[in-house]
């Protein structure tokens, strides 16, 4: 597969609408950091090292190569600075990685669920993405890549500290899971104070998905365990389950209350949304997020009818400012990025409300 | 525990600092913590604590925020080298990372110091190369637990409960013959 592939702005195989509590649940990402034992990290490695290492997983991975497994290598270096962004908005990458010189690259599995980093905190990190609440599955599908791969890799594994990481904040499993979900009820209540207060005590990390400082930008938390050693996998994702599920509850909840006391509150706001999204022409990323959280929210309460959630998750990616230029083709600065960011919304909404696209038969296959 | 600042809220935080070997612990609520962390540290904000400045506070050292008033520590310790990377102790507490798989085992004496204070323990339980059915044993582990409870709870005659542990190991059980996966 070639990079263009990679680059659409379609909506990524792992935000289809199936998942389970597909409506509060966008995605579930399971990271499993690794690293070569005889090698120094990528923080002090030398370029040598950084090669090999780099020919080594690439090597690993042609050998396990089947229908299940089968991966696309681009090296970071030869990508042009905006490609690169779009990965990073895709989560197909991290913005670490994206600044990487020394030999760092990534496999990505056709349908995007699966992506392998390599030479970037650490030697090797196997990232599997999923619709939904699926922690326990896509667990299932790293540890199973991992497995076949410690086959042909030499792992660094020590008994008393696990898997041995750059960081000590993943050392252990290497382990680190997390779940997306949009918590517009818990917000607009002003409880989501206390489920981030509540969650810091149980080890686990709440942060927005647009990166660092995006806290709750489009109402969309991204909740992680923060504990790596000292707990088994299972139990890692059991009580990240359990965290999940009694946030998706209370979430329910807020939203019935919110939907008992202001109807008509709530219609006109998601209503306005839908206006703004599909008639504005400037549009700030922060007014985008929140309109595309508003008409969400219309959607999952049946208020909104004309709009499928496939849309409103492309657009999602769409808004973010590498995919923007890249629609215009060209660098922007921040004004006209705006008004790019109206064209394409309107062009999104206005076209595709009443083609609801039949597609992911193929890619829900995780 | 109360807050030591505020007086109000419950602590939740512990502050323990070390300089020149005299220990001293000071409990503080997340807010006052916060706000009085000498390095403004954001607990919730980021993926990766800034592990150099948890630890540097931990053991007293300087923070190197600004280059220009570093001064050279008052009480050199002279650390273990790594041998295959050249790490010492006090870089990895300046870096926040280590440098080779190789460190894990030269600063093994001080490490568990400095993830007691990060993770849930310093003894790996998990996963390990060469044993892939770690989640069936795990869910086997379950299920004997489960069985146990059972049993109280039939002993003290507790029915209902019983009756829900009996499903809840069949469901395990379940799940054990399809592999380890749960059902959507």
């Amino acid at each position: 597969m070639n990079l263009e592939h990679f680059l659409k702005g379609e909506a990524p195989g792992w935000m289809d609408v199936k998942g389970l509590d597909a409506d509060i649940v966008l995605s579930t990402r399971i990271r499993l950091a690794r690293n070569l034992d005889g090698y120094r990290f990528p923080l002090s490695f030398t370029e040598n090292e950084a090669h090999q290492i780099d020919v080594m997983i690439k090597e690993a991975l042609q050998s396990i190569q089947n229908d299940e497994h089968r991966f696309s290598h681009f090296t970071v270096k030869e990508m042009p600075a905006l490609q690169r962004q779009v990965l990073v908005e895709k989560h197909l990458i991290s913005p670490l990685l994206a600044k990487k010189e020394k030999s760092a690259s990534v496999h990505l599995s056709n349908d995007e669920t699966i992506s392998i980093m390599v030479n970037e905190e650490d030697h090797l990190r196997i990232q599997c993405l999923a619709p939904g609440l699926q922690l326990a599955e896509t667990y299932a599908d790293a540890s199973k890549l991992d497995s076949k791969l410690e086959e042909h890799l030499p792992y660094a594994f020590n008994e008393s500290f696990g898997y041995l990481t750059s960081c000590p904040t993943n050392v252990g499993t290497g382990l680190r899971a997390s779940v997306m979900m949009h918590l517009p009820a818990l917000t607009m209540s002003k409880q989501i104070k206390v489920v981030t207060q509540m969650l810091a005590r149980l080890g686990m990390v709440v942060r927005g998905i647009y990166g660092e400082g995006s806290e709750n930008l489009g109402n969309i938390y991204q909740i992680s365990n923060q504990i790596t050693l000292g707990k088994s996998e299972e139990e890692i994702l059991k009580d990240l389950q359990e965290v999940a599920l009694q946030i998706i509850k209370n979430e329910r909840g807020a939203r019935e209350a919110l939907l008992k006391n202001s109807r008509i509150i709530l219609e006109d706001r998601f209503n306005r949304s839908l206006g703004n999204l599909k008639y504005a022409r400037i549009m700030t990323s922060e007014e985008a997020a929140a309109c595309l959280s508003n008409v969400r929210l219309g959607v999952d309460m049946g208020i909104i009818k004309e709009v499928h959630l496939n849309v409103l998750n492309e657009c999602m990616i769409l808004i973010q400012q590498g995919f923007v230029q890249q629609y215009a083709g060209t660098t922007l600065q921040a004004g006209e990025r705006d008004m790019y960011r109206a064209k394409l919304l309107r062009e999104k909404l206005n076209l595709n409300n009443q083609m609801i696209k039949e597609k992911g038969e193929e890619r829900y296959d995780v | 525990m109360n807050c030591e600042h505020c007086k109000e809220r419950l602590a939740t935080v512990t502050v323990t600092q070390v300089v020149n070997g005299q220990k001293s612990e000071k409990h503080y609520c997340e807010v006052c913590a916060q706000s009085f962390h000498p390095f403004n540290l954001d607990f919730h904000k980021e993926e990766q604590i800034p592990i150099h400045q948890l630890v540097s506070n931990l053991f007293g050292l300087p923070v190197w925020n600004s280059g220009a008033q570093e001064k050279a520590p008052s009480t050199p310790k002279k650390s273990d080298q790594c041998p295959t990377c050249g790490f010492t102790f006090r870089k990895f507490l300046n870096e926040g990372k280590l440098g080779c798989p190789q460190c894990y085992e030269t600063f093994g004496k001080q490490l568990p110091l400095v993830l007691s204070k990060i993770q849930a323990g310093t003894t790996h339980s998990g996963k390990a190369p060469g044993k892939p059915n770690h989640h069936n044993e795990w869910i086997k582990k379950q299920i004997d637990s489960t069985r146990e409870q059972l049993q109280l709870a039939i002993h003290e005659e507790r029915f209902e409960d019983a009756a829900e542990l009996r499903d809840e190991i069949r469901e395990l059980e379940r799940k054990l013959e399809r592999g380890g996966v749960d059902a959507p």
